[in-house]
């Protein structure tokens, strides 16, 4: 019986996850159509407005409503998964939106000082990104430090850089970084060279321009990379028996402190990649506090932890998510229902997942 | 199989002149296709100790949970007191009078002994708010004092758990039991963390409560305790009841031979032989000298103090000695993952093995798969990396050797460690730190919690790798497990060792050097 269950082949964890995350986001359309019809909203009209929202309808055209959804995912998929590296380090960091703020405020800062210079477009755009991703890492690998050698919890050192992070922000784009001649507290639009080339042509589209970039492109390319990190690289492998269990990482041999510290670093840099790519998909590329005051970093915990803190369930449940924000935008301008609700059902459905996993493993642990 | 009768495993007539205090019959438990339990019948009657004896794996743990309500069986019934019971819930269980005595235990460490006991005493829903108001642990906890005095215990209410020996924090569970007025009493492996004379001033209480009249089943895996201590005896192997019969008609023998199915592999000790005979080899190369070192605990106090230590290629040096006496340190430091504050160590080891005291704590991350944590070791070597990527299916390829090599019972190899019993867990920290085949191994308590088959699997782990050449150092508190595989013993007490030759001595003796470590505790618990 033994060797038969042995040799049996598992599924593998990418599709069991993605299987899960698709499930978890099934079950959070129910519970969106019964609160819809909890409200007295008629649930066909608003599960179709939110259709349409995300991913378009025959008439309007499919193109502009999935580039938006995508473009929106983006930036949530890469903070869910710097959510995932830390928390299978197990380091709880809600740092994600300070990570992103810092990420895109270097970058507009290397902007800034590069295009005094005769630097090409393309090489700018390259800066940004790595000074955005080195500034991110830096922020986190602050709260991996401060957790290493002062033991101060990520949790609250991590919530604490977000408020830092926006008020050096608002500070820098009211002051040093303000846009020359403007009245806005926004930095300098960039030239279109410098942000990510659009990649529908209009013509597609109705002429209608649609939002889809090459950052996107750039995003969905770090999925899989941070999935070998994680399961396919030994630095990936230490990471995952650190988050498990650190006293046996520890009596493992392995570099704990150290890892901790490269753990949120590299969930940093993810993270700030997330917000240099939102800055340079956006139609201006000026930075403000207010153009990323959104809460990405916030709702990246969730998609994380109902993708099973793995890559392949972030990608799903974050690209759910972001068609669930645009499809509420959509239902929000059509019927006037608040998109309030919908972060309701979100927030009701991580509990409820929660819930789930706790169940799980109480039942795992009966069976020894 | 060697049973005395035509009817497999039934020794002799059990009689059943009273109702006994609990029947369980036909149980049986499937945990997905694993088959813990199969039609399994189980009583005890009050008054009498009743043993419970099988490998781990065996099903010992689910039959009980099943009568504490842990665990909802599948098929089968179970009478209290002659009254057909549905347990559904550890409440409904304790109810019953039913009461465990866990070998984890569940304590809370920060509190004191009679904030630990009234923690366990329901508050009546009548209790107005000025009793909420005016709540007092050691009011709370006055009945089960007076338990625990009733059975000649001396405790101090107002000591920290943490503060307490193992033998004590276990007499604090047995007491939370008892104060539940519970007149069965179930005990899992309670021996498995006492040492010496806590072992028998255990089985002293245990008499005199089936004396008093409880019902006791005792979990245990040692055939002379059992023996020792029991009236009646239930083997189980694979979930199946093999046998059931009175103590005093069986021998160690047959209850081995029931336990693990075989009876020729149970010799009692059958080391010692083997190592008269391999001990010609070439002049031994000192592999770790501990010179005058001193180790510091976590809290920054001397855990270890001037401690003189060497140990040689192709030897077994033991250290023995209670719990607590900086046994953890100084393995810590012998592996390298603790500093030595004076003196000086010289490990000459190009490979260090390490089974650490506690498998849960430090050994096993058991979220995770079988196979990844057979790899915590393998993830860092050179031969199973490319640049810094692991080869996945030599690593895949190596997890499923080991599992087949150290028979792991799993269902799969991606099955999470929590799912395995202890034992197979060990088998686990086993098998990581045997490879590559280290020439230096330190092994904290490597059989503890674990049965015959798993213990002498164990043993003669470390006895091949002390015949590679490997040096390794044993740090038990079952003495008679040192004295069965090391060349050299020692004892460790009060954080240094103290010179001592096994096998010279027999273990009683070997107790009396361990009693001014004794006295010395109970001195300072005293205050």
């Amino acid at each position: 019986m033994q060797t038969e269950a042995r040799t049996r082949r598992p599924v593998p964890a990418p599709v069991r996850i993605i299987a899960l995350a698709a499930a978890y986001s099934a079950g959070l359309i129910v519970l969106l159509a019964v609160t819809f019809a909890m409200l007295r909203i008629p649930v066909p009209m608003a599960l179709k407005q939110l259709w349409v929202g995300a991913v378009g309808s025959a008439d309007e055209g499919h193109l502009y409503a999935i580039s938006s959804t995508l473009v929106e995912m983006a930036p949530l998929m890469l903070a869910a998964l710097s959510v995932c590296i830390a928390w299978r380090a197990g380091l709880f960091s809600i740092g994600a939106q300070g990570q992103i703020l810092m990420g895109a405020l270097a970058a507009t800062a290397t902007a800034r000082i590069a295009s005094a210079a005769p630097i090409p477009a393309p090489l700018i755009t390259f800066m940004m990104l790595v000074t955005g991703v080195a500034a991110g890492a830096a922020w986190g690998a602050l709260a991996g430090l401060m957790r290493v050698k002062r033991g101060v919890q990520e949790v609250i050192s991590t919530i604490m850089l977000n408020y830092t992070a926006l008020h050096i922000v608002s500070w820098l784009v009211l002051g040093p970084l303000r846009a020359r001649g403007a009245y806005r507290t926004e930095s300098d639009s960039l030239p279109d060279g410098i942000l990510f080339a659009r990649l529908i042509p209009s013509a597609w589209s109705d002429h209608i321009q649609t939002s889809l970039h090459a950052g996107v492109l750039l995003a969905l390319f770090v999925c899989p990379l941070v999935y070998i990190y994680m399961f396919r690289t030994s630095a990936g492998f230490q990471l995952r028996v650190l988050g498990a269990n650190d006293e046996a990482a520890r009596t493992a041999h392995y570099p704990a402190d150290r890892l901790k510290i490269s753990a949120m670093a590299l969930s940093g840099g993810v993270a700030a990649l997330g917000g240099v790519i939102q800055l340079l998909g956006s139609a201006t590329g000026s930075l403000s506090a207010a153009s990323f005051s959104g809460n990405t970093g916030f709702t990246a915990i969730p998609a994380a932890l109902l993708g099973g803190l793995h890559p392949a369930g972030a990608f799903v449940t974050s690209l759910f998510f972001a068609g669930l924000t645009q499809g509420c935008r959509n239902l929000e301008q059509n019927t006037g229902v608040s998109s309030v609700v919908i972060y309701v059902v979100q927030a009701a459905a991580v509990l409820a997942v929660v819930g789930i996993r706790a169940f799980r493993q109480r039942s795992e642990t009966e069976a020894s | 199989m060697n049973v005395a009768h035509g009817n497999p495993g039934i020794t002799g007539d059990i009689r059943t002149a009273d109702i006994p205090a609990v029947r369980m019959q036909g149980i049986t438990k499937n945990f997905g296709a694993n088959r813990a339990l199969n039609n399994v019948d189980f009583s005890v009657c009050r008054g009498e100790i009743h043993a419970l004896l099988g490998e781990n794996g065996a099903g010992k743990s689910t039959l009980m949970h099943v009568l504490t309500g842990l665990t909802a069986p599948d098929a089968g019934t179970i009478e209290i007191n002659g009254y057909t019971a549905r347990i559904t819930s550890p409440a409904i269980s304790r109810r019953l009078g039913i009461a465990m005595v866990h070998q984890h235990f569940a304590l809370a460490p920060a509190l004191t002994v009679a904030e630990n006991l009234a923690l366990d005493i329901p508050c009546p829903p009548s209790s107005g708010i000025s009793k909420c108001l005016n709540y007092s642990p050691l009011r709370e906890a006055g009945s089960a004092l007076s338990c625990a005095a009733d059975l000649g215990w001396k405790m101090d209410p107002h000591a920290r758990v943490s503060s307490l020996s193992v033998g004590e924090q276990q007499r604090i569970e047995i007491v939370k039991a008892l104060a539940t007025d519970a007149d069965v009493l179930i005990f899992d492996e309670p021996t498995a963390v006492l040492i010496g004379d806590e072992i028998s001033e255990l089985f002293e209480v245990l008499r005199k409560l089936a004396d008093r009249g409880k019902a006791i089943v005792l979990i245990a895996h040692k055939l002379s305790e059992i023996l020792a201590v029991s009236s009646r005896v239930t083997v189980l192997r694979r979930g199946e009841r093999i046998a059931e019969a009175h103590t005093q008609h069986v021998t160690a023998v047959e209850l081995a031979s029931w336990m693990v199915g075989d009876a020729a592999e149970v010799a009692s000790r059958p080391f010692s032989a083997d190592l008269e005979n391999s001990s010609q080899c070439p002049p031994p190369e000192l592999i770790c000298d501990a010179d005058n070192i001193t180790v510091l605990g976590n809290r920054g106090e001397t855990a270890i103090h001037g401690l003189q230590l060497q140990a040689k290629a192709g030897e077994i040096f033991g250290i023995g000695g209670v719990d607590g006496n900086g046994q953890t340190e100084l393995a810590e430091a012998l592996v390298g993952l603790r500093k030595v504050s004076a003196g000086s160590l010289t490990i000459n080891a190009k490979r260090t093995g390490y089974i650490p005291q506690d498998r849960r704590r430090a050994g096993l991350a058991v979220s995770m798969s079988v196979s990844d944590n057979l790899l915590f070791d393998a993830a860092l070597l050179q031969e199973y990396k490319r640049g810094p990527f692991l080869k996945v299916r030599s690593l895949l390829e190596l997890s499923a050797d080991l599992i087949d090599k150290f028979d792991i019972r799993t269902s799969s190899a991606k099955a999470p460690a929590s799912a395995l019993s202890g034992g197979n867990q060990q088998k686990i920290v086993v098998a990581r730190a045997l490879l590559g085949d280290p020439d230096f191994l330190v092994a904290v308590n490597p059989t503890r919690g674990l049965d015959i088959g798993a213990a002498r699997f164990v043993h003669e782990q470390l006895i091949a790798a002390r015949a590679r050449g490997a040096a390794v150092v044993v740090i038990s508190t079952d003495l008679d497990e040192l004295a069965a595989i090391s060349d050299h013993t020692s004892i460790l007490a009060g954080g240094t060792l103290l010179p001592y030759t096994a096998g010279k001595t027999r273990s009683s003796e070997l107790g009396l050097l361990l009693g001014g470590v004794a006295g010395k505790r109970e001195s300072s618990d005293a205050n």
